[in-house]
């Protein structure tokens, strides 16, 4: 009986807070106007934006790298990465960083927002833009009250050869 | 079962491993001293461990080997037999027999059979025939306890399958093997357990076992069958009597192998004997006609070079690429484990002991902190730093092994050199003790040994040149570690006949390297030597004397960012000398600034820096520009326009340049100012990136932000493949 108290009680409370065991949690982010989300378990950090040092002959939207306590991890900026403008960083400027096949990247967005839970039913297939707009790295869209977050499928935007396995292809 | 063990495995190999060099050093030893007992007792301890411990794994192959050279250990320890040079050739080539065997255990490539039969029969012959003629072949002495009777004699093949109620009776199966050992020698022993149940219908008490012994005895056939008196009633026994022993080892491995042993050794076993092999069997050729005939055949390339099919230069370098291919699948077979002296962990541990009151001593300091306290606060960081610093050489410590481990293999390899030359050679060992980073030892076993090779083999003289020329009979070559300021340096040093400059100048002028008008001093003409193909011997032995090798050391040692230097004085012999970072870990490097970026470029490969004057600077068609440097004009390239910087200066005159070698390959490298020289730790870019041309690795610099380290051949070749994007 005091068992099955506690159990709803920590539903409604969960509730409350907006916690939901089902279903995925996102952390979100601003670029510009737009909101992004990523899988909160691929996030390992987030961290105030400190200077990079530029790699040589590298794609621009690749910053440079940071030292992370000891380890050197690569630093994309998604503004570029998405070919929209750049501006000038601010103190919400942050360095959001990701696990992505065991590799540690940073992310530099315009601001972190929210962690949101998202129903599986309010998330929405891609739409389709065709060769205008390249949405290819996008898992699907969510919706969160009002707000519309493009969930970013980790794996395909940060996979391309710019950043990995580019070794294998100048080997071969 | 095997599972069980299989994580013991790489313990047993690591192990055995040890116990084989022990057993090697120890014979070297004994080709010294003869009546060293000391030393027979260690070697016949490793032959013992090696032999245990492999049965208990499951290797038969290696068990019985072994079991054979210590048959012949045993009698030497005894005292029945002498140590003779003869014996110890036998027994240091089993020992190469047997880490090849223990290496086809691991997964390796099995050794010929042939070469095992071959020495497990000179083992044989040298325990038996040798054996001392006080010996009585026969008679009530025989029946003594644990000495091994001299074989030779007669060979019986014996099957026993033992009655199942053995056991019910007390009858203790290794008395029989005890008694049949007192016969004579036990060549082989095999156990057969395809007669054992499934689990669940096993009777304890039931014998289900059955034997096959090949014995060699003086005895006859009779005496052999008393030994199961008591058990021939019931069960089976064939007792047969062969003449041919050769062969033995083959045929017991086509018996049906007992479940317990290896997979891998079965399929050894079920191979295919060589044809030459068979037609010995079946009589069809004598054992000599065979050897004979064998010697005959020519190695592929010989005779592809014979036929023109190829030229020597294209048979040597796929030699070396097959060599190369060699040795690198040995590395990957290697385990990544270390053995540390406890020592050193013991003061690790104390050390961490340290930094753990140091920083509670400092967050209590700060829980409470006033001003007035800075001097103790000061203090206290300090002292954290000193640990710190501390660990952090201590831990790079463990990574250092004396560089004898190296060392220890070239004893061996310059007795065989010297036998196969027939040149006397001394080799004198020193600075063993110097210590050196695990993976440094590792990667200059090979470059050691050619140099060794080649000092054997073309820097000294026969032993009538040696005497003509007033020099003792007895040639020397010696190995010496020590350290020289941050890195070691290890001299490869004989005292032959040194260097010929002419006749190396001869040949470079042959082979195109150099023409004749240019006038070279010797310290230009030395490094000819490690050009690809380069030999000056008149004849190729298969020592050395390919030209493969001298151009593999120096690549594999500037691979590890060391040196090659040659001291040489003609008539008096000759010093090679290595230089060698201690640790891979860390390099020494100096920090250059382009604009606001910082690169660190290592120092061994930096030559000196210049600021230019503008008339030391010219163009070639208008882009290529070159730069006058005491008279020899060296290519220039800016680092900016390789790297997409913004410098500082674009005007020569007014930036630094760097003169850089790789390779032999001299190049000067604009850039905007030297900062400094400092140590750096190299961090991976791969981790968590990928390789980036011209980068070498990253590193963290004094403020925490990461410097890049500069790859100069990648910088070379950036320069060389495009004119790269103007930033």
């Amino acid at each position: 009986m005091a068992a099955a108290t506690l159990e709803t009680a920590t539903k409604e409370l969960n509730q409350q807070i907006g916690l939901t065991t089902d279903g995925s949690q996102f952390l979100t982010f601003q670029l510009g106007e737009e909101l992004y989300g990523v899988d909160i378990l691929r996030v390992q950090e987030i961290k105030g934006y400190t200077a990079v040092t530029k790699i040589p002959n590298t794609p621009s939207h690749i910053k440079g790298v940071l030292n992370l306590r000891g380890t050197i991890v690569p630093i994309v900026e998604l503004r570029t990465k998405f070919g929209m403008p750049t501006i000038e960083y601010t103190m919400f400027t942050v360095i959001v960083v990701v696990v992505v096949k065991e590799k540690i990247m940073g992310l530099v967005v315009d601001a972190v927002s929210d962690v949101l839970n998202i129903d599986k039913k309010d998330i929405q297939p891609p739409p389709q833009f065709g060769a205008k707009v390249d949405v290819s790295f996008l898992n699907g869209i969510g919706k969160s009250g009002e707000k519309l977050i493009a969930l970013l499928d980790m794996d395909k935007l940060l996979s391309d050869g710019d950043l990995q396995d580019a070794a294998a292809a100048v080997a071969a | 079962m095997s599972t069980d063990l299989s994580h013991f495995q790489d313990a047993f190999f690591e192990e055995s491993a040890d116990h084989l060099a022990t057993m090697e050093g120890g014979l070297l030893n004994l080709e010294q001293h003869p009546d060293d007992l000391d030393l027979l007792n260690r070697i016949f301890r490793a032959a013992h461990s090696i032999k245990g411990n492999s049965g208990m794994f499951g290797f038969t192959a290696v068990g019985q080997f072994t079991h054979k050279m210590e048959t012949l250990l045993d009698r030497l320890r005894n005292g029945q037999l002498s140590v003779t040079p003869a014996i110890a050739d036998v027994l240091l080539r089993s020992t190469d027999c047997l880490s090849s065997l223990l290496e086809a255990a691991r997964g390796g490539a099995a050794p010929d059979p042939e070469t095992i039969a071959k020495l497990e029969e000179e083992l044989a012959s040298a325990s038996g025939a040798q054996a001392s003629p006080a010996e009585p072949g026969q008679g009530p002495a025989s029946v003594q306890s644990g000495v091994n009777q001299a074989g030779g004699g007669r060979h019986f093949r014996i099957r026993w399958t033992p009655p199942s109620w053995l056991f019910q009776r007390g009858l203790d199966p290794i008395q029989m093997i005890k008694e049949l050992e007192d016969l004579g020698t036990l060549v082989s022993r095999t156990l057969d357990l395809s007669g054992l149940p499934a689990f669940d219908v096993l009777d304890s008490e039931c014998c289900y076992l059955s034997w096959i012994f090949d014995l060699e005895t003086t005895k006859d056939k009779s005496v052999v069958e008393s030994v199961f008196d008591f058990v021939k009633d019931e069960g089976t026994l064939t007792i047969s009597e062969s003449t041919v022993s050769s062969c033995e080892f083959q045929v017991s491995s086509s018996i049906p192998k007992c479940e317990t042993s290896n997979s891998k050794q079965e399929t050894s076993g079920d191979e295919p004997k060589p044809l030459g092999e068979i037609l010995v069997e079946t009589g069809v050729v004598s054992r000599e006609t065979l050897d004979h005939a064998l010697s005959q055949q020519k190695r592929v390339g010989e005779i592809l070079i014979e036929q023109h099919a190829a030229t020597p230069q294209q048979i040597s370098q796929a030699l070396q690429k097959q060599q190369e291919s060699a040795i690198h699948a040995k590395k990957g077979a290697d385990t990544a484990s270390i053995r540390v002296d406890t020592a050193k962990i013991d003061k690790l541990i104390n050390l961490v002991g340290e930094l753990v009151i140091t920083q509670s001593m400092l967050s209590d300091l700060s829980v409470r902190f006033e001003m007035s306290q800075l001097a103790v606060l000061l203090e206290r960081v300090a002292q954290l730093e000193r640990n710190t610093r501390e660990i952090q050489e201590r831990v790079m410590g463990i990574r250092m092994l004396p560089i004898g481990s190296a060392f220890s293999r070239f004893p061996r390899l310059v007795r065989d050199l010297s036998g196969k030359s027939g040149k006397k050679i001394q080799l004198v060992l020193s600075g063993e003790e110097t210590e050196l980073d695990k993976t440094v030892i590792e990667s200059i076993g090979d470059p050691l040994t050619h140099l060794v090779r080649n000092s054997a083999d073309h820097g000294l003289e026969p032993p009538d040149e040696r005497l003509a020329n007033d020099k003792p009979e007895l040639g020397t070559i010696r190995l010496n570690a020590f350290h020289e300021g941050g890195s070691i340096c290890i001299t490869v040093e004989d005292d032959g006949r040194g260097l010929n400059r002419d006749k190396i100048l001869a040949k470079a002028i042959k082979s195109g390297l150099v023409s004749e008008q240019e006038k070279l001093t010797d310290d230009q003409i030395w490094p000819l030597i490690f050009k690809p193909g380069f030999s000056t011997a008149e004849k190729v032995t298969d020592v050395s004397g390919r030209g493969v090798g001298m151009d593999v050391v120096k690549r594999n040692i500037e691979a590890l960012g060391g040196t090659v230097s040659i001291k040489t004085a003609l008539g008096t012999g000759t010093i090679f000398t290595l230089k060698l970072p201690l640790t891979l870990a860390i390099i020494e490097g100096m920090t250059v600034r382009v604009g606001s970026d910082t690169y660190i470029v290592p120092l061994l490969s930096i030559l000196e820096s210049i600021q230019p004057k503008a008339e030391a600077i010219k163009t070639l068609v208008g882009k290529g520009e070159l730069i006058n440097v005491r008279g020899t004009y060296l290519p220039m390239m800016r680092m900016y326009e390789a790297f997409s910087l913004q410098p500082e200066y674009t005007e020569p005159t007014k930036a630094i340049l760097l003169i850089l070698e790789t390779e032999g390959e001299r190049v000067a490298v604009m850039v905007d100012e030297i900062l400094g020289q400092q140590q750096v730790v190299i961090k991976s870019m791969e981790q968590n990136f990928r390789k980036v041309d011209g980068v070498a690795g990253a590193t963290i610099l004094g403020d925490g932000t990461v410097g890049f380290i500069l790859d100069v051949r990648g910088l070379l070749e950036i320069a060389r493949r495009e004119i790269p994007v103007a930033a």
